[in-house]
């Protein structure tokens, strides 16, 4: 196996249209899993940790710019803990310690898992992702990024360079159902965003995460529509009618603590 | 002088009738409580070296040569091998040996459970192994699996014999009863996941074989493999020298010891077959689910007059029936009492022994079962459980050697008295709730048990006996045990184990019964010890042996005199003080067993269904404490094994198929630290005045044992909700929540059609 190394975006993505077979690693707490599972075996590696240009975050034109390597342990820290609550509320749920230092934001894009915690706090921010290859950038909004489970709309010459979500503060928490208290892929997540007007996205109670939106006036009924908005299936983790029941709890919980 | 006697000997609650020669126990007894270092919070002596990775685990073996082996499991739950090819594997890139059903008793052509072995490979490397047992062709004839547990009943598919037990007239009892309660109960099949996986290391050498083992027992290794060879047991040398966790499962060889040794007989290597965390999950022993089907019945002052049950153990394709119906049998006065177990053989993995193994599922159904008794009786649940104090063992009639559980009782209360106070704390969704459930177990060790130890010319003295430290401090309660009769300090104690040619034979470490088996068995070699520096110091300052003892590091005369130590082991030069102990026998005519109370303190979310438990007081009476450190954080390891048994942890498989589900730690939900609620121990320390030279019993399984059934009842306090099965899943807390709803609302409407 070839592990490459680029040590610019533009480098990056030079090698990714020669080598459109090798799979991106940043934090590898999916990648590796992967491969130690004997579940992918990759021509190569494109090591993305040494360009600079996917790291960290910033304030720009009134919208907040996160980098695909920022990590969960990152999103954690104020100042952007308190710009978007939500993601750190969610970062914080994510597997242990080591986890969260090296999984990313962009990794979890990558994923595209319908249980990635990152994605519905990213989905009731307005997420766009900025995606460049050699031939361009082009800018998708969350929603249509992720086509299904595990499954997203990256050309094969393509990397995610971050997402930018919407800056204004706003009320926003996020919440999770896990069998355990650390370690735990959701059961079912949940994200909501009171700002002009209601919105709801989750995770783990559909083949992607979902987004759901409603007028203020809605308060009353919201919970419902969320809950209805799901589709989700029995599995190890949990049975679908657990999942819907639990969406409606969480959803009008998450609204009291975001109107008061 | 050794005695022969004809004795009954326990282990795990199961009973041999056997010849012992045994060793009397003259010795007296030391004072109770804490002594210079008994009793004292004692740090581990190998703590350094572990946290350091220096301690040497079967794990960590790497011999020269050495092959590693992939073992190919059934994927199925019931078949047929119609054809197996191993050529295949055996001409893949690194491979030494093949063998399949053919050339071993532990791989099997019939496979009557998914991961029953069916072929293994050595290859220089575990990734060369692996590839090749996935080359291996093996054209199946895929049966249909039994495994559900009721229909094992009724088609009378049993490991064993149906056990049934009765005393007094059962039926009657009932006919006498004011209130009677029925309920059935559920437990779900848990896994023990020990952190280092069941494996050995097989060479042979010597015209002999070496097995480096992850074991519970060396000597029982040694004896199984030597028939299992036809080799004369001193040819077997088993070695473990620190062990990542049994709980139960690593008391005999497996399929993997006899796989390494006879994949290192045929490429003369060294060979090591270890399991994968996944074949962990699958093949290496549970906890059998149960299914228990009570009845309990009282006369409305509180005494309980039938207790009854059915127990199905779903013991899976072979393995032994656990004693689920024990606590029912022995925990209370009850004068009627009838059990019937039945020992269902299924198509799926076999149990292996874990932690307290029936006492934890039957505690669970008999303690859920009595408070919801004392419910409909309008009695305290404390108060119930006290009327019905058993003072002998009411199986046999005969007395306890010792029972403290009333000063078990006496000091939960305080916890039980916050009652008020914790269900005051409910807010919104969030009710809070205590509960209590009592433990009842073996745990008394017996004989043979022997140990030997050195004195050299510096004072120093090696403990040596061939037993194991499987990971619960048995290398410090042995050193603080040789140090308490030496009159020496501590660090002046080494102890050598874990290796069956170093060393006369030692127990096995299950059933709780180290620290009570070889404990006494190091004392009075200690004491032998002891005996002849006195004999020597006597001559040595002319005064008679009975005016001498040990004491500090010091000879000391009860005139006052006192001399180092030293100054009459020095005059050994290169020779030694060589002392031999020998475990004594079990009290005669009486049982020897340990008791506890737990009290928990819970908050239920009765919108989600989220249990948390915020609080456990575990108060356990296991005779004379040896290390209080080394006991506490037993206590603490059982009740977080406990409380992942009941809230998290279930194997799940596939009911239609048989094939394991959960074969990883994610999809086995272990509890992690952010699950450990505050936990409160407390031990009696009370010293068994019948039981050997030291009136210690073994603490390693009672603290699992209420767990569940205290939670169970502090979620009834809480909300009302009766919890049956287990693991207490949101799904099963909200499918409680909604019956107990439903039961209230016909209480009621019964009420207002008076
Ligand atoms: C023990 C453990 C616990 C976990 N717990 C959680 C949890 O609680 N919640 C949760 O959501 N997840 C969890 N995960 C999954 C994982 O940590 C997250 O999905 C994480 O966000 C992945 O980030 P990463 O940087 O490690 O991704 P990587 O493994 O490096 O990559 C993940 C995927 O994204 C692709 N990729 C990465 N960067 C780019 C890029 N710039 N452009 C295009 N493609 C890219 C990769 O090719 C790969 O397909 C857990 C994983 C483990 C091992």
């Amino acid at each position: 196996m070839d592990v490459l190394t680029p040590r610019s975006l533009e480098q990056a993505l030079r090698l990714k249209a020669e080598r459109p077979d090798a799979v991106p690693i940043q934090g590898g707490t999916d990648v590796m899993v992967e491969l130690n599972f004997d579940r992918a075996r990759p021509a190569a590696l494109l090591n993305l940790n040494e360009v600079a240009e996917l790291r960290g975050w910033s304030r720009q034109n009134g919208r907040v710019w996160l980098g695909s390597g920022l990590t969960y342990a990152e999103a954690m820290e104020r100042p952007l803990a308190e710009a978007l609550p939500a993601l750190a509320e969610a970062a914080r749920t994510v597997g242990g310690p080591q986890i969260r230092n090296r999984g990313t934001i962009g990794g979890n894009l990558g994923t595209a898992s319908p249980a990635g915690d990152a994605l519905p706090p990213l989905l009731v921010c307005g997420a766009e992702v900025k995606i460049a290859s050699v031939r361009g950038e082009r800018i998708v909004p969350l929603p249509d990024f992720v086509v299904g489970p595990k499954r997203n709309v990256l050309a094969e010459d393509e990397l995610i360079l971050g997402v930018s979500v919407g800056g204004t503060e706003s009320r926003q928490t996020f919440m999770k159902v896990g069998p355990r208290n650390a370690m735990v892929i959701a059961v079912v997540s949940l994200a909501v965003r009171v700002d002009g007007d209601l919105r709801a996205a989750f995770g783990s109670a559909g083949p992607v995460p979902t987004l759901v939106r409603a007028g203020l006036g809605d308060v009353d009924s919201f919970p419902q529509r969320v809950a209805e908005a799901a589709s989700p299936i029995d599995d190890v983790r949990g049975t679908a009618s657990y999942r819907r029941h639990a969406l409606r709890i969480l959803t009008r919980r998450a609204l009291d603590r975001c109107l008061v | 002088m050794a005695r022969l006697i004809r004795t009954e000997k326990e282990v795990e609650g199961r009973y041999e009738e056997v010849w012992i020669v045994v060793d009397e126990d003259a010795l007296d007894r030391w004072p109770a409580g804490p002594l210079t270092t008994v009793g004292q919070r004692v740090p581990r002596v190998d703590g350094l070296a572990r946290a350091r990775g220096q301690a040497l685990f079967t794990a960590d073996l790497q011999l020269p040569g050495m092959l590693h082996t992939a073992v190919l499991r059934s994927p199925y739950a019931r078949a047929r091998v119609i054809s197996i090819d191993l050529e295949p594997a055996r001409s893949a890139f690194g491979v030494r040996a093949v063998i399949g059903p053919a050339d071993l008793d532990q791989l099997t052509d019939e496979p009557g459970y998914v991961g029953h072995a069916v072929a293994a490979v050595a290859a220089d490397t575990f990734g060369q192994a692996q590839a090749a047992a996935e080359r291996i062709v093996v054209e199946w004839d895929v049966l249909e699996p039994l495994l559900d547990a009721d229909e094992a009943v009724r088609q009378e598919s049993f490991v064993s014999d149906v056990a049934n037990y009765e005393r007094g007239d059962f039926e009657r009892g009932l006919g006498g009863a004011d209130v009677v309660v029925e309920a059935e109960y559920r437990t779900q099949v848990v896994v023990h996941n020990s952190l280092e996986t069941h494996q050995a290391v097989c060479h042979w050498e010597d015209d002999g074989i070496t097995i480096y083992i992850s074991t519970q027992y060396i000597w029982g290794i040694r004896a199984s493999m030597a028939d299992h060879l036809g080799l004369p047991p001193d040819k077997v040398r088993v070695i473990c020298h620190a062990m990542g966790g049994g709980f139960g499962a690593k008391n005999s060889p497996g399929d993997y010891t006899p796989i390494a040794a006879e994949l290192a007989k045929r490429t003369a290597r060294p060979v090591r077959c270890a399991l994968t965390r996944r074949e962990e999950n699958v093949a290496a022993g549970n906890r059998n689910a149960t299914i228990q089907r009570l009845t309990a019945a009282a006369t409305t002052d509180g005494t309980l007059v039938a207790l009854g049950g059915d127990f199905v153990n779903a013991v899976g394709y072979s393995g032994w029936s656990a004693t689920t119906e024990g606590p029912m049998k022995m925990l209370y006065a009850c004068d009627n009492v009838r059990t019937t177990q039945y020992p269902a053989k299924l198509n799926l993995p076999p149990m292996a022994a874990f932690r307290a193994p029936g006492f934890v599922e039957g505690t669970f159904g008999l303690e859920c079962l009595l408070d919801e008794l004392a419910v409909k009786l309008g009695i305290d649940p404390l108060e119930l459980r006290r009327m019905n104090y058993a003072d002998s063992d009411r199986t046999d009639d005969r007395p306890f050697s010792s029972k403290n559980l009333a000063e078990c009782y006496r000091r939960a209360e305080p916890h039980w008295a916050k009652r008020d106070e914790v269900r005051a704390r409910s807010r919104g969704p969030w009710k809070h709730g205590i509960g209590l459930a009592s433990q009842i177990w073996y745990g008394g060790g017996g004989p043979p048990s022997y140990a030997w130890i050195r004195v050299g010319s510096d004072g120093r003295a090696q403990v040596v006996t061939a037993m194991q430290d499987i990971g619960t401090g048995t290398r410090t309660a042995m050193a603080q045990i040789a140090a308490e009769e030496l009159g020496i300090p501590l660090d002046h104690v080494q102890v050598s184990l874990g290796d069956s040619a170093r060393g006369p034979f030692a127990s096995i470490s299950a059933g709780s019964s180290t620290v009570p088996s070889m404990g006494p068995a190091v004392r009075s070699a200690a004491a032998d010890a002891k005996r002849q520096i006195i004999e020597i110091a006597a001559q040595r300052f002319h005064l008679e042996e009975r005016v001498l003892d040990l004491r500090d590091g010091q000879i000391v005369s009860t005139d006052g005199g006192s001399w180092p130590l030293t100054e009459v082991t020095g005059l050994l030069e290169s020779g030694q003080i060589l002392g031999q102990g020998a475990r004594g026998p079990n009290p005669a005519g009486m049982q020897v067993l340990t008791f506890g109370v737990q009290v928990a303190e819970v908050a239920v979310d009765v919108e989600t269904g989220e249990v948390r438990v915020d609080k456990i007081v575990a108060i356990h009476d296991v005779g004379r404490v040896i290390n209080a450190l080394g006991a506490e954080s037993q206590v603490e390891g059982g009740i977080i094994q406990g409380i992942g048994h009941t809230l998290s942890e279930e194997r799940i498989d596939d009911p239609a198929t048989g094939s394991i589900l959960s074969r990883t730690l994610d999809a086995y939900r272990m509890p992690t630290i952010a699950d450990v609620p505050e936990i409160v121990s407390e031990l009696v320390d009370i010293p068994d005045e019948h039981l050997t030279n030291l009136g210690s019993k073994g603490l390693g399984e009672p603290p699992i044992i209420p767990v569940a059934a205290a939670i169970a009842n502090a979620i009834r306090d809480a909300t009302g909700a009766e919890i049956r099965s287990l693991p207490i899943t949101r799904e099963e807390m909200l499918r409680a929540l909604r019956e107990a709803e439903a039961r209230e609302k016909e209480r009621r409407g019964a009420a207002a059609a008076v």
